[in-house]
């Protein structure tokens, strides 16, 4: 297959996450080219979750490096008592220990979506994509207590683009709704909309298909593929639907007890052996 | 039956409310003989303003940012003692502070501004050190944060508790006697004169607190309330909005500290304790965590309760019953057994998460006839959706005794309990894909 | 030199044994229910009152019995009453309850007192003096330290080898799986109830004859301490809530004896901070990894 000519926007190098004994993620190294989609597959506790919380600064990896538009923004290595403890690969590779915390990583433009969904239960649905605009904005709290004309201007220009963006995921009517009281599968456009309002150039999607049925998740397939040219994105998913990630995706990665087993085209991937063997267990 | 009104109506509305009862309070306080009970009226007004006030910042912090704090009387403490020390008029210094020779601070600015700009001069002269005193409170919150903001719920709530008890000790330091008058009270220093004060300060500052709640911060602290994890990765610095909620709601403690040394006229660090916390978090419990007019009704009903309505209980005689029990602590104790009622059965509080408005107001009041009437038969289909229930519970639990007690006597009589499934050709359990 | 602070390092072990026999109730119920409960050291107060009014009319080893059966009623009421039903609610509702049930019992104390300091009974044999080297010193400064290690290993005992203490670890370690692995939850709940207001009762008779006075809110100090020791230790340990207990106690006395008697409550919260700041899980705590 042709080499990928389009810059690498996200790019993880020997990424390696231990809790105490037991290794999550396994030296793991992946790319994401600009406006591709990529997928990130494999059985369940295979560290596709834990690589994410590694990427968005919810966890310091133990050893590797993540690149975020051909700048490193988070590397370590082990350090302390996981000097003796570590069981990855390429120790002594890295030497920095640079750490990011969760806002930062935003702030950079990777927004993303939880497993389980992580909505604001207190509030209506216009209010939880208002919340993630709010770092955009300049007013200070004094300003925007006493509803000084900056404030007024920028919550006006907010609550508009934020109905804006309610219009393109269709979830215009609800806006008033409490975000809990809409159905499964609206809860996770919401929360791919909510991640949208933070202006990401890169989206992490975590399983945003979990749950849905056929039909849905046919929907949510054209609809990942629509934000993608439309916000101009690069996405970055874990899914266990096969369709949807065969479907969609244009390079798989496919991990198991942490480690990485293969990565390449669909088609490449349903024919390696390795996967089936990981997907359906070894022959007897 | 709802009912909306239109936006002119609802602020002429809240303006001729507010006005109506600044000037009643007023009237009242200037006009209420003090032997007549009704001045207990007055007191409550007072009391209850100043708690509202408290009560709405640890609201702001437990019910709109979740973080759990219990320090809110170590800070009312700095701010009573912040306004008390620097509004004690020269000539009664050396009578407060007659332990510590007069102590350091011999000026008070009530009466420098006073002598200068006349009455316009006092008022900026108690404005001043109550400005002063959430400033300084605001300060060291900032300070105390910074460790303490880290820590997750629990362990906040019980180091705010332990910063709020070393302050206390700190206070009544002897050492510090010259400024603080160690663990003697201080008194003589400047107080409002009408109960119109308090209301006027604490509802201007309780209704910043509503516009900060409003604001596009507000919604950012509810975020995290709601889910820290996600509000982290909607790019919400959670360390920085922890602050700015802890220091804001310190500067609204502290300004009540400031009305609550006026309220009683003298002051000292003892009472400071962590009961006071407690009262004014179930001050907040009752009106409804998540909500400030809650809170504002809470406080008001609290202190009602507590000064006025149940007083009686002390004195041995209570709407006209009569008992040798009823002696001074009684009071204390049927409001403490009220208060854990609500904590259990009623744990939304008076207003759950919901704010007063003009429009909920009246529809309240319109449907009110029609709901008294339909009280009694709902309360019966409530009564008989729970016996219901506890029947189809109780014959629950008689099916699964009588199956235990059958598979106890199956296999007493050795018979086998599980009978393996048929095996036949047809049926193929397991398929893997792919063969 | 050591002539000197002899007498302030045998208080301090006296007072960190009393404290270690209050923590363990905390640390119990923590490593349970995840619940910091408020109302513990009021608990601890109480049996010290049951026993002021029990001495007059009984003589001191039922007195000292039916203070211990106080307790354990009166904590495993709190629980069926005030924390069972919100097992399910938030854990900001049942800290409230907690903290509510504190308040009703330091206002009925208030109301049965009448404000006033009780004294507490002189127990002959806990009062004697003895002298150690240069030291002179109560009995009770003795007995506490070498009961309360007792009662400790015996405490360790259970929880390692017998079937309730094996499905106490199971519980602290995770409530819904065991729970569903057919523990009886408010069968160990119960249990830990018992056991912690127990020792609490234990430790008042011991905290109580070395102070003499006792008022409604003398159990508000030692509990928040006793707490500060379950954290220090690391929360759900219990040899970390002794270890932390001993240590509370040696340096409150020893910052008394060098005249900072003002700052000797303050240290506890100082230590409480430091200790969260530097290792949040305390000396034997394990670390928790919170799932996203």
């Amino acid at each position: 297959m042709a080499k990928d000519t389009r810059p690498v926007v996200l790019r993880l190098s020997d990424i390696t996450m231990q809790f105490g004994g037991v290794v999550a993620v396994d030296n793991l190294n992946l790319d994401v080219h600009r406006n591709e989609i990529v997928g990130l597959i494999g059985p369940n506790g295979a560290g596709k979750t834990t690589a994410f919380n590694c990427i968005t600064g919810v966890y310091e990896p133990t050893n590797g490096a993540v690149e975020i538009n051909g700048e490193v923004v988070i590397e370590n290595h082990p350090q302390g008592r996981m000097k003796e403890e570590y069981k990855g690969r390429n120790q002594g590779k890295y030497t920095r220990a640079l750490t990011m915390l969760p806002d930062r990583v935003t702030k950079l433009g990777v927004a993303r979506t939880f497993q389980n969904i992580r909505l604001f239960k207190g509030m209506t649905v216009l209010e939880n994509v208002m919340v993630a605009m709010h770092m955009n904005q300049s007013e200070s709290i004094f300003g925007a207590t006493f509803r000084s004309k900056k404030a007024r201007e920028e919550e006006k220009a907010m609550r508009e683009e934020a109905l804006e963006l309610l219009k393109k995921v269709d979830l215009y009517d609800n806006r008033d709704d409490m975000s809990t009281s809409l159905p499964y599968g609206k809860q996770r456009h919401l929360e791919i909309a909510r991640a949208l309002a933070t202006h990401p150039s890169i989206l992490l999607l975590d399983e945003p298909a979990a749950g849905m049925n056929p039909q849905e998740s046919d929907d949510l397939m054209r609809f990942i593929g629509r934000i993608r040219d439309e916000f101009d994105l690069s996405i970055l998913m874990i899914e266990h639907h096969m369709q949807v990630i065969m479907g969609i995706c244009e390079h798989i990665y496919v991990l198991n007890y942490g480690g990485q087993i293969a990565d390449g085209t669909p088609a490449e991937i349903q024919a390696n052996p390795a996967v089936i063997e990981a997907y359906l267990g070894g022959d007897e | 039956m709802d009912i909306r009104l239109n936006k002119k109506t609802k602020s002429a509305l809240s303006v001729a409310a507010i006005a109506l009862f600044l000037i009643l309070v007023y009237i009242g306080d200037m006009n209420i003989p003090a032997g007549s009970s009704w001045k207990m009226l007055i007191t409550v007004i007072e009391k209850g303003s100043i708690y509202a006030l408290v009560a709405a910042s640890m609201n702001l912090l437990n019910g709109f940012t979740g973080l759990f704090s219990l320090g809110q009387a170590g800070f009312m403490l700095i701010g009573a003692y912040t306004y008390a020390i620097f509004t004690i008029p020269a000539e009664s210094h050396d009578k407060v502070y007659q332990y510590f020779d007069g102590g350091v601070i011999k000026w008070s600015i009530v009466e420098i501004l006073e002598a200068k700009m006349g009455i316009f001069g006092h008022y900026l002269g108690m404005f001043i050190p109550m400005l002063g005193a959430g400033l300084i409170v605001a300060v060291i919150a900032f300070l105390i944060g910074i460790p303490v903001l880290r820590l997750k719920s629990d362990y906040l709530a019980i180091a705010t508790l332990g910063f709020a008890e070393i302050l206390r000790a700190f206070f009544q330091w002897n050492t510090l006697g010259p400024v603080t008058n160690g663990s003697n009270v201080l008194r003589k220093y400047t107080t409002y004169d009408n109960a119109v004060f308090p209301v006027i300060i604490g509802g201007i500052c309780i209704a910043i607190i509503l516009l900060l709640i409003n604001s596009t911060y507000g919604r950012a602290f509810r975020a995290i309330r709601d889910d820290e994890i996600a509000a982290e990765a909607m790019g919400i610095n959670l360390f920085k909005h922890k602050q700015m909620s802890f220091i804001i709601s310190s500067f609204f403690a502290g300004i009540s500290g400031a009305l609550l040394a006026m309220f009683q006229t003298t002051i000292n660090a003892t009472p400071f304790n962590t009961v006071m916390t407690y009262e004014i978090l179930l001050i907040v419990v009752i009106g409804g965590i998540g909500s400030i007019t809650g809170s504002i009704i809470g406080a008001f009903l609290f202190t009602a309760a507590s000064e006025w309505w149940l007083r009686g209980l002390d004195a041995g005689r209570w709407l006209g019953i009569q008992a040798d029990f009823m002696r001074p602590g009684f009071r204390k104790v049927v409001f403490a057994i009220l208060i854990m009622l609500i904590v259990l059965f009623y744990s939304q509080g008076i207003m759950g998460t919901r704010e007063f408005s003009w429009d909920g107001f009246f529809s309240w009041w319109k449907n009110l006839p029609a709901n008294l009437k339909a009280w009694p038969s709902r309360h019966k289909a409530k009564a008989a959706a729970k016996r219901e229930a506890r029947a189809v519970k109780a014959a629950a639990k008689a099916k699964a005794r009588e199956a235990k007690a059958s598979n106890e006597a199956r296999k007493a009589s050795g018979e086998a309990l599980f009978t393996p499934l048929p095996v036949s050709d047809t049926v193929m359990v397991f398929d893997k894909e792919g063969r | 030199m050591l002539h000197t602070w002899l007498p302030y390092i045998l208080a301090g072990i006296a007072v960190g044994g009393q404290y270690a026999l209050i923590a363990i109730g905390y640390t119990m119920v923590y490593g349970i229910l995840r619940l910091i409960n408020f109302a513990h050291g009021d608990v601890f107060m109480w049996s010290g009152l049951i026993m002021v009014y029990l001495i007059t009319v009984l003589p001191l080893w039922v007195s000292v019995i039916l203070v211990i059966l106080f307790a354990i009623v009166l904590g495993t009421t709190i629980e069926k009453v005030a924390y069972r039903p919100l097992r399910s609610a938030p854990r900001m509702s049942i800290m409230i309850s907690a903290i509510g049930v504190s308040y009703l019992l330091q206002n009925f104390a208030l109301y049965i007192t009448g404000g006033l300091t009780k004294t507490y009974p002189a127990i002959g044999w806990l009062q004697k003096t003895v002298t150690i080297g240069s030291a002179t010193t109560k009995m009770v400064t003795l007995i506490t330290p070498v009961l309360t290690i007792v009662l400790v290993f015996l405490l360790v005992m259970l929880i390692k080898h017998t079937k309730i203490g094996m499905a106490m670890r199971a519980v602290s370690r995770d409530f819904e799986t065991s729970s569903l692995m057919g523990i009886d939850i408010n069968r160990v709940i119960t249990v830990t109830f018992v056991i912690g207001c127990g020792l609490a009762a234990i430790g008042s008779v011991l905290y109580f004859s070395n102070y003499t006075g006792i008022n409604p809110m003398s159990g508000a100090m030692p509990g928040l301490k006793a707490f500060v020791a379950a954290v220090f230790g690391g929360i759900g340990s219990v040899p970390g809530a002794v270890v932390g207990a001993f240590v509370i106690g040696v340096c409150e006395n020893l910052i008394k004896g060098a005249g900072w008697t003002t700052f000797s409550d303050a240290f506890t919260f100082v230590l409480l901070i430091v200790i969260l700041m530097v290792k949040p899980t305390g000396l034997f705590g394990e670390k928790n990894i919170d799932k996203v």
